[in-house]
Order: C-alpha cells, then structure tokens, then sequence
C-alpha cells in the first residue's frame, strides 16, 4: 500500500476546497441547543409518569368505556365484601340449640305424631320412631 | 452556547464542521442538502451526547456519520428521483472559486470528473487528498478493510489522471 503521492495527486490535494457559509454556524448551533432541550425536557417527563403514560395509551380510544368498566368491576368488589361480612354473623347466630330447645322440639314431634293418627303404635314402638338412629337400623323399622 | 448535558457543541463545530462540510459537498454537489445533513449530524450529537463518549478520534467518528447520512441522502434522492441519481448533473463545486483562467477550467474540470466517480471511490479520493488520512485512517472512518480503501483510491486517482492528464500536462509544461 504505497502511500507516497505523485506529482499529480499533489496538484490535486492543493485545489482549495470551498469555505463553510458563516452565517451557518450560528444556525446550525441554534437548532442543535434547541433539539437537545426537547430532548432533554421530554426524558424528564417520561420519567415519573411512565406507568401514566403507558395507561393513557392504552385507555385513550375510549377512556369513558374503561372508567365504566373499572365502575363496575369496584361496585362487583363491593358487593362481595359486603356478603362476606354477613356470613359469618350467621354462622354464629346457627349456634347449637339447647336441651330445652330440643326437649320442646321432641314433644311438639310427639303431639304431632299423635294428632297425625299414630294411636295403634304402641309406646315402645312410637319412641322407636322418633329416636335419632342411624339409617341403617331406620330402613329395618321401615321393612318391619 | 453550552449544551445541557456539558457536551461542548460549539467546539465540535469549530473543529469539524469545515472539514465536514467540504466532504459532504462532494457527495451531494448540492448547497442546501449539504446544510441539512450537517445539521443533522449536529443535532444527533446535541440530543444524544453519549455518542461521543469513548471516541478516540472524533474525526473520524464524525467522517462516518456524515458519510452514513450522505449515503442516506443518496438513497433517498434515487428513491424520490432516479434522474438525479448520478450527480455529474449537478453544478455546485466543492472548491473555492479562482481567479486564473487556467485555475478556473482545471478546478471546474476535477469537480465534473469527480462527479463522475462512484461514491465510494469519491469518498476515499476526497480523505485522502483533502484530508490527508492514510489508508488506515479511512478505512476506519468509513468502516471498510484498508485494502478496499486503497483499491477505491486507485481506480478513482486512476480514472481522474485519465480525465484531466492533457490539463495537467499543459499546465506543467507551462511551469
């Protein structure tokens, strides 16, 4: 790779070359400084609202349909809340009933029984009837 | 006129826009194209000052982005127009006006055979004459292997003693 110039080439590398207009410089600079500063300004607002930003892109073509959507979808939570502080007050209120309670049931259930038309039964086979058995031993009475 | 990041814009421009200037005026042959790309070279570096960081050679560097977006340029003017691809057609000159006859023609004549080289070699041809650059300097610059700078410069040195040896030879004749 010689890089040695010849008497031609020399003559050519001395042709002076056109000068820069003046008045460019201040120009050229001018819109450079201005660019840079939009530049900078809008990095510095995407940086806090990124997320913001990001949600308005997506929500833009109909934003009062998403708000509506987000409307419902609070008032669906809200509701559901609600229903679930019941419940448990519920569950409490369903505690398990006392002896009392459950003498005066038997009785009604033995009054009833005799209203109903159970006078052939005999006493034994009428506490029988009524004493909480397993199903087993129920479907035996049945049968009998 | 600082730059917001402390890039030194106005530096960069007293040191390398005339240089740039002259090399993009040999592509484009076109005043107001050559303003534009040299503007946007200015304005990359002002909006993205980072480019620079860990440049060794700012010339070079800023060789190939002015050569990128020449090529650019070039790309974009056959696209708009294939009539205007080839810039012989043009008639801006990338040298100074003279005052000797003899220079006049002679300068006008190497603008016109210039203009009739392919961009690549016009490049090459243009780093190495007015920018003195060795072979290694603009292979760097414009990203192409040493050997390949020097094959470009060759043809088109080549192409150019063919073109202008009768007004060489008369005018050292002269001399």
């Amino acid at each position: 790779m010689n890089e040695e110039m010849e008497p031609f080439e020399r003559r050519l590398s001395r042709q002076p070359l056109r000068q820069i207009p003046a008045g460019w410089r201040a120009e050229i600079l001018a819109v450079a400084v201005r660019e840079s500063r939009v530049e900078n300004r809008e990095q510095a607002n995407l940086r806090p609202s990124t997320l913001a930003s990001r949600l308005s892109t997506i929500l833009w073509p109909h934003p009062k349909a998403w708000a509506g959507l987000a409307a419902v979808w609070v008032l669906i939570f809200c509701v559901d809340f609600s229903m679930r502080d019941k419940s448990p007050v519920v569950a409490e209120k369903a505690a398990p009933p006392s002896p009392e309670v459950v003498a005066e049931l038997m009785q009604q259930q033995r009054m009833l029984a005799e209203l109903i038309g159970a006078r052939d039964t005999s006493d034994a086979d009428r506490s029988k009837l009524w004493t909480p058995q397993p199903r087993s031993e129920r479907v035996e009475i049945l049968m009998a | 006129m600082k730059m917001p990041a402390g890039l030194d814009i106005e530096r960069l421009y007293d040191e390398h826009a005339q240089p740039l200037f002259a090399f993009l005026l040999n592509f484009t042959r076109d005043e107001a194209d050559t303003r534009d790309l040299l503007q946007e070279i200015f304005v990359k570096l002002a909006r993205e000052p980072k480019l620079l960081s860990g440049v060794r050679d700012e010339r070079a560097f800023l060789i190939r982005l002015a050569h990128n977006a020449a090529i650019d340029l070039i790309r974009r003017r056959a696209a708009r127009d294939r009539t205007k691809e080839n810039f012989a057609a043009e008639t801006v000159s990338p040298f100074a006006p003279a005052r000797d006859p003899d220079e006049i023609y002679f300068r006008d004549e190497l603008a016109a055979a210039l203009a009739e080289l392919p961009a690549e070699q016009r490049a090459v041809l243009h780093l190495k004459l007015w920018e003195e650059l060795t072979f290694g300097e603009i292979a760097a610059a414009l990203d192409i292997p040493p050997n390949t700078a020097a094959s470009r410069y060759r043809y088109g040195i080549d192409k150019l003693r063919d073109r202008l040896r009768p007004l060489h030879e008369e005018t050292r004749k002269a001399e």
